[in-house]
């Protein structure tokens, strides 16, 4: 599931920024309520080993650029395979945000979505598929 | 503008020091006052990032003047996070441009090392976004997003970022001022424990105890302020557009060679804020000392090195001098000075013109400062 992140947008510069701020940090205007997808590219990633308190050590943090331009800082349980620019979902766990390499479903989902509502009706036929291989293989093994 | 400047300057040993704060910026005041031969100055500015949180003191330009026997002198302090010496140097050439005072002694330290590191940290995290904090961002996690986003880029390598600490180690070698003064090679460097992939503990800078004061004039002296420039950016890394580059750094050099009336190409020592190894790569560029993607370049072939055509950072810079936070702008500064006027004993380059960049926070508040031999 692609999740929705709260933002907030410029009504000058149309800046978007995440999580959602009072005042855009350019202009002093007040920001507009705003979404995006929580879906993006990675603009920067490290891994901390000197961390903060309350904070277990290796800690991976990412910068991940979202819809809008808005960039998100999230944690992640790994950065193995992650690369300035890879493509992954954020998901939010007890209210903390965490990056994901995006599994295959979600990835088809999402490039049938942006094909039009076509995917929708493929999306069923490929999950329905998925259930009878799942089906068949637990049959195989008893 | 009013002409302003330096006539004397003055700075501490920079390292593990027992002395409270208040007596190694004393140190530091006295020994600038004596070198401008002023027995008083008009005024004090004083430097201090968080000495609420470091001693538990506050009222700190008070506290400061009156611990150094100034008490009856007008006392102001300025804060702009880790520029915050630079700040101060700011406020004290507005007090004599502006025609309220013609003598300003400018002072800057920080007393850190008797706190335990992650407590450093935390202290040094204030100056950070509140909500990449609450995501565990330390100011070395913030450095590794950046050195990684570099790194993706091109045009600065790791090898290239170990060099500048190898650089600044051979340099801090020869300052008896410096907080480190042994040499260490490319390998220690690139094999030292990782802080913030790819930030490694050689990159780093250390925690340092120190103070270092100047002594600000319109009576003409031997060296000049040509310019001096300050630039800003938003508090959250993840608001910028760009992390490889720090826009703070870039308008804060605009505005100042603007005020002096050349370009960088004046320049000939610089003393540049390198905090962590890549910044000072990356301060090059943005200070428009070398052109765009040029920085990794000019540094492996040695042409900041002490007996390069652009010294850069021959105190030894943050890494080998030591980063007392609030004494760093001015530490910069009274290198700066010396190596104008011929007393960088054992580390001496032939400049006429010095260039001081100091960056505040995650380069959220820079200053670019010029410095002429008068």
């Amino acid at each position: 599931m692609i999740e929705t992140i709260a933002a907030s947008r410029c009504p000058v510069c149309m800046a978007t920024v995440a999580p959602p701020a009072r005042f855009c940090p350019w202009h002093p205007v007040a920001m507009e309520p705003a979404t995006v997808e929580g879906i993006g590219e990675v603009v920067s990633f490290t891994t901390l080993y000197a961390t903060p308190e309350g904070f277990r050590s290796p800690l991976h943090i990412a910068i991940v650029e979202l819809g809008g331009g808005a960039r998100f800082v999230c944690h992640g349980a790994a950065t193995r395979g992650i690369r300035v620019g890879s493509t992954v979902a954020i998901e939010a766990v007890d209210d903390i945000y965490y990056f994901a390499h995006l599994g295959a479903l979600d990835r088809a989902r999402l490039f049938w979505r942006r094909a039009g509502y076509a995917g929708d009706r493929v999306n069923a036929i490929a999950r329905s598929l998925a259930k009878r291989v799942m089906k068949g293989r637990g049959r195989a093994a008893s | 503008m009013v002409n302003v400047f330096v006539a004397g300057v003055g700075m501490t040993r920079i390292g593990r020091r027992a002395e409270p704060l208040s007596d190694l910026m004393a140190e530091a005041a006295h020994a600038a006052l004596a070198d401008a031969r002023c027995e008083r100055p008009d005024s004090v500015v004083v430097a201090a990032m968080n000495p609420e949180e470091f001693l538990g003191d506050g009222n700190f330009a008070s506290h400061v003047a009156t611990a150094m026997g100034l008490s009856d002198v007008p006392a102001l302090r300025v804060e702009t996070a880790t520029s915050s010496g630079a700040a101060a140097f700011y406020a004290g050439f507005l007090e004599i441009a502006a025609g309220v005072h013609d003598t300003v002694l400018v002072v800057g330290g920080e007393k850190m090392t008797h706190l335990a590191t992650p407590k450093v940290s935390e202290l040094i995290g204030r100056s950070i976004d509140p909500y990449e904090r609450a995501y565990g961002a330390t100011m070395p996690a913030l450095a590794g997003l950046v050195t990684r986003a570099v790194l993706a880029r091109g045009g600065m390598g790791i090898r290239e970022m170990a060099q500048v600490a190898v650089k600044n180690h051979a340099n801090g070698a020869r300052n008896p001022y410096a907080h480190f003064r042994a040499p260490v090679t490319l390998e220690d460097v690139l094999e030292s424990r990782m802080v913030a992939d790819p930030l490694r503990l050689l990159h780093c800078c250390p925690i340092s105890d120190g103070a270092a004061a100047l002594v600000l004039t319109r009576a003409r002296a031997a060296v000049r302020v040509a310019g001096l420039g300050q630039g800003t950016d938003t508090l959250a890394l993840r608001h910028r557009r760009d992390l490889t580059s720090f826009v703070a750094t870039r308008a804060a050099a605009r505005a100042a060679f603007a005020m002096a009336g050349f370009g960088p190409e004046r320049v000939g020592v610089a003393e540049l804020h390198d905090a962590f190894a890549p910044f000072e790569l990356i301060s090059l560029e943005d200070a428009g000392l070398v052109e765009p993607g040029k920085a990794g370049r000019v540094t492996l072939d040695g042409d900041t090195a002490l007996d390069g055509r652009l010294p850069v950072n021959p105190s030894g810079g943050l890494k080998a001098r030591g980063h007392p936070l609030a004494a760093t702008g001015l530490a910069q500064l009274v290198e700066c000075a010396w190596q104008l006027t011929g007393r960088a004993t054992g580390r001496q380059v032939d400049a006429r013109v010095a260039l001081a960049q100091s960056i505040g926070g995650l380069a959220t508040n820079n200053w670019v400062i010029l410095l002429e031999a008068a």
